[in-house]
């Protein structure tokens, strides 16, 4: 009777077959973990180090300076005293609505996250840029780190890595680090077929013709990306403190299981302002890298 | 997939059959509340209804809050099988009252069970660690993820009722003072991964979870003892109050879990109620059950094809020898 069948369902495996697939990659897995779960542990120490030293370092310094530090390195990227006060004023509106504990925490993982990021991705991009090989490969596995549901990854890297920064780290930079990828790849694609001839003629080595010319002229590209990583950094905080990052990500996620609306207002409006800054501060330095470009 | 084609043929036969001889019983509506455990029973009580008193039922997604309040204000579902009543008492006790709702029996016999654990081969090793004391006294057993100084003590996830009674139990024994620090695992999952990571690896673990749950069947753990005893008024008056702030230590009491039919459905059918009466689980039984859910990844309907098949002591006590046989033809049938 089932000759026919698969003309009205779909052919499909048997749910024992089905069991036996999804067992077997399970106890894959857990095997991987109870193996290597150490070591791969003990390579990460050193930035688990790293993250404990530069969040304490943003919790115990006074809030004065942390707020100099940073409306210093507002004006220093972009020349304007308007965006300098309203860093200043927002960083101690957080700190007056009792956030800023929070806010520094969450500040340290997303800047240290967005180093990291910028460092993979970069020569990432430069290599696709280079190899169109390289790109065809690369770019699927981007689409896959943007689409893919977090807890899906998150949860094997918590059998792994255990909770705290470390998985979270790595949940928000297999999500964040697709932009600066993308776009470094592209800004050296764009960047003029005759001015690298140019530079070819006056004798440039490929490494000189890199530094010199491509990368340069790219920048504005390059910086676009990094802000697309550092907002998507944030958007992923809530999700990190999922696995027990601590941060602004917390209380929001208290104030759903609770429904205190205000408290969810207030630490998602904590996570805009940081976004803000950083987006305005990050693109307002790519405006000012592209206006020397003209000057010149 | 000819085998699937095949039994669902037969399932479309069966239940057109017990169409038209469901007589007194009729149409059923069991909740089925989002965790494994409800999942489980909502099924098991299908299957039993369905084919042991030839009842028409069908299963209702449905968390524990708007269960409980439909069943009071609508009448519907019919059967609320593992209801963890402490966590709507005076409404329930509100609808008892009015002749809305009914207590039918009790689903766990134990109660649902809350307590700080230990990994069972931590407690092998030295059986101190069983006890509150016994931890203290070896904090730096439990090694804290991110500090070396401190202890790590996975607490309830953020937002959770159980965080209150967590952190003022941390409170009440002092933990800090040993040098725990009370980690917030930032959700449900986070905190049985921990679990799952520590033990896979069998390192040091301690913190809150619960019981009946897949994770304590897969995971052997054992029960610290507070050495105070369960003081229930204390409790309820401050353990489980965020502003309480001379918290002492008391175990966890069980927590009811109880089957509610509604009071329409009660009169209706009087032999389901008798089933639903008798109808209870050990913890430990429980767990194991979820544990093997859990292993082999099996949905409702395929556990209780297990169950009915491996656990015939249990549930036939249940029921009458002539219920029983119904129910054991129309398992060897699937």
């Amino acid at each position: 009777m089932s000759d026919s069948s698969w003309l009205s369902d779909i052919p499909q495996l048997d749910r024992h077959q089905l069991l036996d697939i999804r067992k077997t990659l399970d106890g894959a897995y857990r095997s991987f973990s109870r193996e290597y779960g150490d070591s791969i542990e003990a390579f990460f120490d050193p930035l688990l180090t790293f993250l404990i030293w530069f969040e304490k370092l943003l919790l115990s310094s006074p809030w004065w300076l942390v707020i100099a530090v940073l409306a210093v390195f507002a004006y220093v990227a972009s020349r304007s005293w308007k965006l300098t006060l309203g860093v200043v004023v927002a960083f101690f509106l957080i700190g007056f609505f009792g956030m800023w504990d929070n806010t520094m925490r969450t500040m340290s993982i997303i800047l240290v996250s967005t180093l990291l990021a910028v460092i993979i991705g970069i020569p990432i991009g430069i290599a696709m840029a280079r190899s169109d090989r390289v790109q065809s490969t690369v770019t699927p596995v981007l689409d896959i780190m943007q689409t893919m549901p977090a807890f899906v990854y998150l949860i094997p890297v918590v059998m792994l890595l255990g909770i705290g920064k470390i998985p979270g780290v790595i949940a928000v930079i297999i999500y964040a680090v697709p932009p600066v990828i993308r776009l470094t790849n592209l800004g050296i694609r764009l960047v003029d077929k005759e001015v690298l001839e140019a530079a070819t003629a006056y004798g440039a080595s490929p490494m000189q013709r890199l530094f010199g010319v491509q990368l340069p002229l790219a920048m504005p590209n390059i910086m676009a990306g990094i802000n697309q990583t550092i907002m998507m950094a944030l958007a992923m905080v809530v999700i990190a403190s999922m696995i027990g990052v601590k941060g602004l990500g917390q209380p929001v996620l208290k104030s759903i299981t609770n429904q205190y609306f205000t408290l969810g207002l207030m630490n998602g409006l904590a996570i805009v302002a940081l976004a803000i800054i950083f987006d305005r501060i990050s693109q307002s330095y790519a405006k000012r890298t592209l206006q020397n470009f003209g000057g010149h | 997939m000819r085998k699937i084609f095949a039994t669902s043929l037969l399932l479309a036969s069966t239940s057109l059959s017990t169409f038209a001889n469901a007589s007194e019983c009729g149409s059923v509506t069991i909740a089925d509340m989002n965790w494994n455990s409800a999942t489980l029973i909502a099924n098991i009580d299908r299957f039993i209804l369905e084919h042991g008193f030839d009842c028409d039922a069908e299963l209702v997604p449905g968390d524990t809050m708007p269960t409980g309040t439909a069943m009071i204000e609508k009448g519907q579902p019919d059967i609320a099988p593992e209801f963890w009543s402490n966590s709507m008492k005076s409404a329930l006790d509100q609808g008892v009252k009015d002749g809305r709702i009914r207590y039918a029996g009790v689903t766990l016999s134990d109660g649902g069970e809350e307590g700080f654990w230990v990994p069972a081969y931590m407690v092998e090793k030295d059986p101190s660690l069983a006890t509150i004391a016994g931890i203290k006294a070896n904090a730096k057993l439990f090694e804290h993820p991110e500090d070396p100084s401190k202890s790590a003590f996975m607490g309830c996830p953020a937002g959770w009722n159980c965080q209150i009674s967590t952190s003022q139990l941390f409170e009440a024994m002092d933990l800090a003072a040993s040098g725990f620090d009370l980690i917030d695992p930032g959700s449900g999952a986070g905190l049985s991964g921990s679990i799952a990571k520590a033990y896979e690896r069998e390192e040091a673990w301690l913190g809150y979870y619960w019981a009946p749950t897949a994770v304590l069947g897969k995971y052997k753990m054992v029960k610290v003892d507070f050495g105070s005893g369960i003081d229930e008024k204390h409790f309820k008056e401050c353990i489980t109050q965020n502003d309480c702030l001379t918290p002492k230590a008391t175990m966890y009491p069980p927590s009811a879990v109880d089957s509610v039919v509604t009071e329409e459905f009660a009169a209706r059918a009087p032999e389901v109620m008798a089933y639903l009466s008798a109808r209870s689980f050990k913890n430990a039984q429980m767990n194991e059950l979820l544990a093997w859910m859990e292993d082999q990844q099996a949905d409702g309907e395929y556990s209780v094809e297990h169950f009915i098949n491996n656990y015939e002591d249990t549930w036939s006590a249940w029921v009458d020898s002539a219920t029983a046989k119904k129910i054991k033809k129309a398992v060897s049938e699937l």
